[in-house]
């Protein structure tokens, strides 16, 4: 008896933990599911045939995404490098082979050789020496956003390429030749993709068992001490990579034939692939398999047998619902803490209040004296600045706030957050429901607080569900977020957006706003009050809890900050700025589109603007407008026919710009605010500090090596000051030159 | 007499006019790029038969991306530069009051004629500066929201009973990427419905669902016995419904496969499945060039042997504009022409066939078409089924039935 209750009481205490509570709710939920689903009406019979068609037809998709996900689990496992460019490197290779097989004539064997065994191998030797290699020890967010940098760079080439102004098809091999299984028809096509997948699968297991699989796993334990044992860590990740390459190829050209050829299109399945690739730890191929056939065979289960009425996207919904369980109930086994902790150190000064007033009263009169004409510059007449000018700028500046509610959360509380338009988009739904509502033909701009006010709560449940998530597993919950948003919630006719709806102007304090120059006016208004209250904030004791919670997060805790209730509390503040953005961009907009307009595509490219531009700084959302309305002021050069060569550039930088920025920050890895702010701000007069750390950074240019110092070389403040800088133990009390020399001075004299 | 510069868009040597298309989006790309040919193949040959009201015609692009903004910044371009806007194919438009009231080179606001190639928002079908060349189903006004009249073509259905029997059960393919689309498609499925075609299922199709999703509608045809697939969205879902049905095994000869013109085109007659769809079209069709000099003369000025339908309305806007200002010109003088009386001449015109290639469109009315013509896709060729006699279309009124709802709640997924 005792022990009956000792066992139910075990059992009790599992479901009390995060994983068994979280299975609990799985589990009840796709019971729900499939009871909801089963109540439509007109559903396919559970016939022996439709039951072994589904089976089969999930199979053989979820080995599709088997190969990419395994290709993920390849390179992460051996360099600890997630990538997301994984994909569009399938992408590539799928167009590359449709070149060779339809544009040129190309027999399918040596087309097939040229790009599985040559082309991609090579792309991915070439990604690992000219980019992955240089992000060792880089912080986790970097490491992120460089590969989704490559991500838009691979995908933007290719769209370059093989221009997207015709439909393009792969047939599939062997054609429509297919075979009877029992009750069921399958495809030669389709029999092959599950004949490769398990043979990757199989090959894999056995390379990983030899002598360069185990140094494959020793290199990312540990590079350094994996080198001493006589294997060559370089060559290793160069493998790893070209491995990985190739299994995106060969995943990109059989999954071709089930799509068109397009990009976009052939990049969709990245979340399929995370999906299997976290039910697989990061790191079991085996479980990655598996992961990926369930989520296939689920998802082939629910479009078949049930149906969900409003919810139109729900079986596309069981990626992101596998991921974001995944990811919240099993162990993270792989968490980097020391990683991200070493890399977030904080050196820079941060902004006063009144240098952010002075720059926003600065940024405010400059908006308004350009969109008045004002101004002439003899090159550029701003009264050029017509309304389409002003409507993609009002577009461009509303998405730069939501960019900004990253700065909190991601710059400085080290919170990856992939979804800040899911946040953006509870903002605009808040605002349809509740002002447009009103019957009133203008609204009034006093709803935004209280749009921002009730999508925090939004953002601190997002806070509790994520709490124990870090690095890449909140990357990846992120992710599966900001999906499930936009395939369940926004869609929805009733709960979200309805067809049709239009957004109406605002007003304030009796003032029209329908205008778009008016309307541009409030939007940097709110740019700059959002600029100085989160530079107030960041000096606070808050701020610096927050910043000092990426540091480390056991070192927050040691010291009394509740980590929780931080978090909590950052993701509300964030959430709420999210909320506003958005509903101001929906009125920018002044209509929105409940299943393209709030996705995980729309998002990532604020978040990579936001990190080019330097996440930890509220002045990069600036950088994010502006290279916004750069890449739509490129655009309108084009069409208005400028000089080819020009042309030409700034169509390269239009296309290529925001993947090439993401990926520069192997070099850059603080952005460019940071860069730009240290080479600038000793031109402002009551800098002194920023002349006299420019004059430092640049010293240690020319400084001897550390261990020189004291013995070849002797010390001096600057040098000092220098290798403080380079060894990051300074922080926004760094003393002046000047003090220091005066220590100096004082320490000689004593 | 000495031209002049009579209003924004008309100089005393150039038209100008705005061609607005989604072109460049990541959902559907090149998605309208007929509608930029099909109304620059018309300026080619307005200018190569002298101009239109004596001056050049020219054509400026907008790409407006499936996007709102895109759209009303493109709006905005053709009323700062054009006399009208021409072949406008743009799925996405949330506001169109530039269109309806931007100045005039007076400062009056006049608002721009947009003769468009299609309009599917409500908003902008119902815009009274709209002239859809491909007609509205929809009455207006309408409020966006709620119960609609509607009229639907079924004429083609009632060929299809005629091929197959009146027992015609199956399943539609909704457009389901936009709003606007399934609203757009929901009355001619529930017209359909109206006069027999039993809906065994309706599916919503996305541009961006691989092949695999396909097998739940074979799965459900199978499991019904359907006999007839509809397809409302493109060539390229009919592509990937066909593809998966013989991957399932399903016995296509007992299937009528049906589709609008978006598959009248040559990647859809080229692809290993399409033997054995139907597809009509409201137009005569390219094959037929040698019994309509309009039709000829697109063909020899668009350059390419099969152009995208789109290219089609694209330049009959085009022809449409030219009445209007031919008119314009014989009432005024070439220096009459204005946006003011572009847009009172458009509104009168109420017999436009593009000199008999399209079946009559009332613009004044906004009023659909009720003519279509049938053809069978047979050995990689499109072949005339109905009507029979080459050059003619099927245009009687019994070809429109009528449907009173809320489109929006029609669509269940």
């Amino acid at each position: 008896m005792s022990r009956r209750r000792g066992r139910f009481g075990a059992q009790v205490a599992a479901l009390r933990s995060p994983v068994g509570l979280s299975a609990g709710v799985f589990v009840l939920l796709a019971i729900f599911v499939v009871w909801h689903g089963r109540q439509a009406a007109n559903l396919a019979p559970f016939s022996t045939k439709n039951v072994a068609t589904a089976l089969f037809t999930g199979i053989a998709i979820g080995a599709l995404s088997a190969l990419y996900a395994t290709g993920i689990v390849v390179v992460y496992t051996t360099t600890g490098i997630f990538n997301f460019a994984q994909a569009a490197i399938g992408a590539f290779s799928a167009f590359l082979y449709w070149q060779l097989r339809v544009g040129w004539h190309w027999p399918a064997l040596p087309a097939l050789a040229l790009v599985v065994l040559v082309v991609a191998p090579l792309i991915g030797v070439g990604l690992d020496r000219l980019i992955m290699r240089k992000l060792e020890g880089a912080p986790l967010v970097i490491q992120l956003l460089v590969t989704v940098g490559v991500m838009y760079f691979i995908l933007t080439a290719t769209g370059q390429i093989w221009k997207q102004d015709r439909p393009r098809r792969l047939n599939p091999f062997y054609g429509t030749k297919s075979f009877d299984l029992g009750v069921i028809n399958i495809t030669y096509h389709r029999t092959i993709v599950l004949l490769v997948a398990i043979a990757v699968a199989i090959a894999l297991r056995l390379l990983f068992r030899s002598g360069l699989g185990v140094a494959m796993r020793a290199v990312v334990d540990n590079r350094d001490l994996a080198g001493l044992t006589g294997t060559n860590p370089d060559r290793v990740s160069a493998v790893a990579w070209a491995i990985g390459a190739m299994l995106g190829a060969i995943a990109g050209i059989l999954i071709a034939p089930e799509l068109e050829l397009d990009p976009a299109n052939l990049n969709a399945v990245l979340v399929l692939a995370f999906a299997a690739a976290a039910f697989g730890q990061m790191r079991k191929l085996s479980l990655t398999l598996v992961g990926a056939l369930l989520i296939g065979v689920a998802r082939q289960f629910m479009r078949s047998f049930l149906r969900f009425g409003d919810w139109t996207f729900a079986s596309d919904a069981i990626a992101p619902v596998v991921l974001l369980f995944v990811v919240v109930a099993l162990p993270q086994s792989r968490l980097q803490v020391g990683r991200i902790a070493t890399n977030l150190r904080r050196r820079e000064r941060t902004t006063r209040p009144w240098e952010a007033m002075i720059g926003g009263s600065f940024l405010l009169v400059a908006f308004v004296a350009l969109s008045g004409g004002w101004l002439n510059f003899g090159f550029w007449d701003p009264r050029a600045w017509n309304q389409i000018a002003f409507n993609r700028t009002n577009v461009a500046l509303s998405l730069a706030l939501v960019g900004m509610s990253l700065v909190p959360l991601t710059g400085w509380v080290g919170q990856l957050n992939f979804a800040p338009m899911a946040f953006a988009g509870f903002g605009a739904f808040l605002l349809l429901k509740l002002a447009n509502g009103t019957g009133t033909t203008l609204v009034s701009v006093w709803w935004l607080p209280l749009v921002g006010l009730l999508c925090a709560p939004l953002g601190a449940l997002v806070a509790v569900t994520a709490a124990r998530l870090r690095g890449l597993y909140l990357a990846l919950a992120s992710i599966a977020f900001a999906q499930l948003a936009a395939l369940l919630l926004f869609p929805h006719p009733k709960i979200g957006f309805t067809s049709g709806a239009v957004f109406k102007p605002f007003t304030v304090f009796g003032l029209d706003l329908t205008g778009r120059r008016s309307f541009m006016l409030l939007l940097v208004s709110v740019f700059v009050i959002f600029m100085i209250a989160l530079v107030t904030l960041r000096r606070t004791r808050y701020g610096r809890r927050w910043v000092a919670l990426s540091d480390s997060e056991a070192a927050s805790a040691t010291l009394g900050v509740s980590v929780t209730a931080t978090k909590v509390i950052v993701y509300a503040v964030s959430a709420a700025m999210a909320g506003v953005g958005g509903a101001l961009f929906a009125t920018a907009n002044s209509t929105v589109d409940g299943v393209r307009t709030f996705t995980l595509d729309s998002s990532i490219p604020i978040v990579l603007l936001m990190a080019i531009g330097g996440m930890a700084f509220p002045i990069a959302a600036l950088f994010t407008m502006f290279q916004l309305v750069a890449l739509a002021v490129g655009e309108r050069l084009e069409q208005a026919g400028v000089n080819h060569y020009i042309l030409a550039a700034l169509t390269f930088l239009r296309y290529f710009g925001p993947g090439l920025g993401a990926i520069g920050m192997v070099a850059n890895q603080r952005g460019a605010a940071f860069a730009v702010g240290l080479q600038n701000a000793r031109l402002l007069p009551w800098r002194r500090d920023a002349k006299a750390e420019f004059r430092a950074e640049k010293d240690s240019r020319r400084e001897p090596e550390i261990g020189e110092l004291g013995i070849e070389q002797p010390f001096t403040p600057s040098r000092v000051l220098a290798i403080e800088r380079r060894l990051g133990v300074v922080d926004d009390l760094i003393p002046t030159i000047k003090q220091q020399e005066e220590v100096s001075v004082g320490a000689v004299g004593s | 007499m000495t031209l002049q510069a009579t209003d924004t868009g008309v100089s005393a040597d150039t038209i100008t006019v705005v061609v607005m298309a989604d072109v460049g989006s990541e959902l559907a790309p090149g998605l309208f790029q007929g509608a930029i040919d099909g109304t620059k193949a018309w300026a080619k040959a307005v200018n190569a038969a002298g101009g239109l009201a004596c001056r050049q015609v020219k054509v400026l692009e907008w790409d407006s991306k499936l996007n709102p903004t895109e759209s009303t910044n493109g709006f905005l371009e053709a009323c700062s530069k054009a006399l009208a806007m021409v072949g406008d194919s743009s799925l996405f438009i949330g506001d169109v009051s530039v269109i309806n009231s931007c100045p005039d080179a007076t400062g009056t606001p006049t608002g721009i004629a947009d003769i468009s190639a299609l309009a599917v928002d409500a908003t902008h079908q119902c815009s009274p500066n709209v002239f859809a060349t491909a007609g509205v189903a929809g009455t207006c006004p309408f409020s966006g929201t709620g119960t609609r009249d509607y009229k639907a073509q079924t004429g083609v259905f009632k060929q299809y009973q005629k091929i197959a029997g009146t027992d015609l059960h199956g399943v539609y393919l909704v457009p389901a990427d936009l709003p606007s689309t399934i609203q757009s498609s929901m009355p001619t499925v529930r017209a359909l419905n109206s006069v027999g075609f039993g809906s065994d299922a309706e599916f919503g199709v996305s541009g961006r669902a691989e092949q695999a999703v396909y097998a739940e509608y074979v799965a459900a045809m199978q499991a019904k016995g359907s006999n007839i697939v509809i397809d409302g969205s493109n060539d390229q879902t009919m592509i990937k419904m066909r593809s998966e049905a013989v991957a399932q095994g399903l016995d296509e000869s007992k299937v009528l496969w049906t589709c609008s013109l978006a598959c009248y085109t040559k990647a859809y007659a080229d692809s290993p499945v399409s033997e054995g769809t139907y597809v009509w079209l409201s137009f005569l069709p390219f094959e037929e060039r040698s019994k309509n000099a309009e039709l000829d003369s697109f063909l020899t000025n668009v350059g390419q042997a099969f152009p995208p339908s789109w290219a089609v309305a694209a330049w009959n806007s085009g022809r449409a504009l030219e009445r209007a200002v031919n008119t314009i010109v014989a009432a005024d003088g070439p220096n009459g022409v204005t946006r003011a009386k572009v847009l009172k001449t458009m509104s009168t015109i109420n017999d436009f066939t593009s000199d008999g290639w399209i079946g009559t469109v009332d613009f004044s009315k906004k009023t659909l078409s009720p003519c279509f013509v049938l053809l069978h896709v047979e050995n990689g060729k499109y072949v005339r089924k109905y009507p029979v006699e080459p050059g003619t279309l099927d245009c009687s009124p019994e070809n429109l039935t009528p449907w009173s709802g809320d489109a929006a709640a029609a669509y269940k997924g």
